[in-house]
């Protein structure tokens, strides 16, 4: 699952044209699903940011390949074109810092971005928004850091006032390919994979069940050197548990011994 | 959406995080030189970014990024009893790097570390500082412990800086142990009497399923000899030797490939040693699930996972009677448990 978030309807109005989302009435924000894609619209603020991707995220709780896309628009000094996309490396609000891992390659600008309380008028260092810090904040609960995406699109110079509805869903509508393959490389990155299926994770848990917690915890050692060492050759249980302790332990011990071969 | 084609394999050193205190010494300056086309991020501290939670060490072996630090406190460690101080009056390891350009699926520090990006400890002159009260005795100081300096020698020239402070110091030993097959990193350096050069080596076989981004035993072997005819001292160690079903094919054949392209009497030793591991740090490698090494059933005793007794010496009894074919047991060193 692709997890979007952005600040304001405006934002996410492009993102739910261009993958179909349909609204979802599960959770008191604006959100919207499809097969692959959740998109929630939290509203401005740090506060709105981490109150909103919290609830998303209990509501339904990522899986180890998940991601997460905060997508929005920005204000930048001027050495950033109007248009142009950003892709931040380092998220800054006052002492804090935070630094989302970008492990694939891209085509886009890097840069820090200044998380900050209000809309800002006058020149700062870096382009600023309003919600990443609260948003890597929750997320990184969740997601590993190199799971986790700020894409800024700038579109003024300091000048909040400048910027219109209209500004705003276009210059997200313009970027809708290259979120689309960033979202494809973050996807190709993988953490540690599961080493077993859904259904094998089943049946080792109930054959585990039989065993005390230090037995089964040898057996998953065993599966797992097998399993890696031999990724294509499928696990086999016994299915006929003996009821005596002494023969479920010998079972156990001749199972490992095999499995560790 | 869009359907794309996987991208290709970032650079490495994409990222160079850099702290604020260490952006002027000429270290740093030297690597920013090199890495023109990275970005590069200021920090104010390592931990920010090298110690950050829920960081992904299997996703970032293979998009390492570098952080350029300030060593705070001791370069200088006392070493463990899971290495060998060679009968010198003091042994320190130096760890002056943190994490490693290599990606071996058995390494202790895939346990150590929450991160597998590098940290360089530029201010390497502190570390000569903190040596100095030692060196009125006979010190050795292992300059590649947590990491293979040699196979970022060209990037830090850090051993080459080892090896001209150890030419100031008679009592100084150095080891340098390396994988790597980069010998002209050290094109500048004069051999030293008193440093060894001490290559790991394994199978091919081996080479290719666990120590993954390290040049392969041929490449090795060139260095070894090119090293050798510079006047260097080597010493070869094949350690940690990895118990698979292979073995008896896999290990006698290693010997003797080695010892058909490098004449025994021109390496200092031959030291043999079985993978080990401390319980802890097993537990961190299980947790990467990225290899078959970390889920072997070990016997752990005191705290050290190890093979079970009777496999341990069977892969000493082994190695040993082939290695003895070619060079006396007494430049053989073996690593044994402490009973």
């Amino acid at each position: 699952m692709i997890y979007l978030i952005t600040a304001l309807d405006a934002e996410a109005r492009p993102l739910i044209e261009h993958y179909r989302l349909k609204r979802d009435l599960s959770l008191p924000y604006s959100l919207y699903k499809n097969d692959d894609i959740v998109l929630l619209v939290s509203g401005m603020g740090k506060t709105n940011a981490l109150m909103g991707l919290s609830t998303l995220l209990g509501w339904r709780i990522p899986k180890p390949a998940d991601i997460l896309m905060n997508i929005g628009i920005c204000g930048a000094p001027s050495e950033y074109e109007i248009t142009e996309a950003l892709l931040i490396h380092q998220i800054i609000d006052h002492e804090k810092r935070y630094y989302p891992d970008i492990l694939y390659p891209h085509s886009m600008r890097e840069t820090s971005l200044l998380c900050v309380d209000e809309p800002q008028s006058h020149n700062c260092e870096f382009p600023v928004d309003m919600e990443s810090s609260a948003i890597f904040q929750a997320a990184s609960r969740f997601f590993k850091l190199h799971q986790i995406a700020f894409v800024k699109i700038v579109s003024d110079h300091f000048t909040p006032q400048s910027v219109t509805k209209e500004g705003a869903i276009e210059l997200i509508r313009s970027h809708l390919t290259l979120i689309d393959d960033l979202l494809s490389a973050l996807q190709t990155i993988q953490s540690a994979p599961s080493l077993f299926s859904d259904e094998e994770r089943e049946r080792i848990d109930i054959f585990k069940a039989h065993f005390t917690k230090s037995q089964g915890d040898g057996l998953e050692d065993a599966l797992s050197f097998f399993r890696l060492k031999n990724p294509m050759a499928p696990l086999v249980f016994q299915s006929d548990i003996p009821n005596s302790k002494r023969e479920r332990s010998m079972l156990l011990e001749e199972l490992i011994t095999t499995l560790t071969a | 959406m869009k359907n794309s084609l996987p991208p290709s394999q970032p650079k490495l050193f994409s990222h160079l995080y850099i702290e604020k205190k260490v952006l002027n010494h000429p270290q740093t300056q030297k690597i920013m030189e090199k890495f023109e086309h990275s970005h590069i991020i200021m920090i104010d501290h390592y931990k920010e970014v090298f110690n950050r939670p829920n960081q992904s060490f299997a996703a970032q072996s293979s998009a390492k990024k570098l952080i350029l630090a300030h060593k705070e406190g001791k370069f200088l460690h006392e070493g463990s009893q899971y290495s060998d101080g060679f009968g010198h009056q003091q042994f320190f390891y130096a760890s002056s790097v943190m994490g490693c350009l290599y990606d071996c699926d058995y390494c202790y520090l895939q346990g150590l570390y929450p991160s597998a990006n590098t940290v360089l400890f530029v201010n390497l002159e502190d570390a000569f500082e903190q040596l100095r009260p030692y060196l009125g005795n006979d010190t050795l100081v292992a300059t590649s412990y947590d990491t293979d300096t040699m196979a970022i020698e060209s990037l830090t020239g850090q051993t080459d800086r080892w090896l001209k402070f150890a030419a100031l110091h008679p009592n100084l030993y150095l080891e340098i142990r390396t994988k790597s097959a980069n010998l002209k990193a050290l094109k500048n350096a004069l051999p030293n009497e008193r440093a060894i050069l001490a290559w790991t080596l394994s199978p091919q076989a081996i080479i290719d399923r666990y120590e993954h981004a390290t040049p392969s035993l041929e490449k090795r072997l060139n260095a070894i000899r090119e090293a050798i005819a510079l006047g260097w001292k080597v010493r070869l160690c094949i350690d940690p030797v990895i118990y698979t079903d292979q073995f008896e094919i896999l290990y006698p054949e290693l010997i003797e490939t080695i010892f058909g392209a490098i004449d025994p009497d021109s390496i200092e030793q031959l030291t043999l040693g079985s993978f080990r591991l401390s319980q802890s740090h097993l537990r961190s490698l299980k947790k990467l699930r990225r290899s078959d090494v970390a889920f072997y059933p070990y016997a752990v005793s005191d705290e050290m996972a190890t093979y079970p007794e009777r496999i341990e010496a069977h892969i000493l009894e082994t190695l040993l009677a082939k290695a003895t074919q070619f060079i006396p047991k007494t430049r053989i060193r073996t690593w044994q448990r402490q009973s």
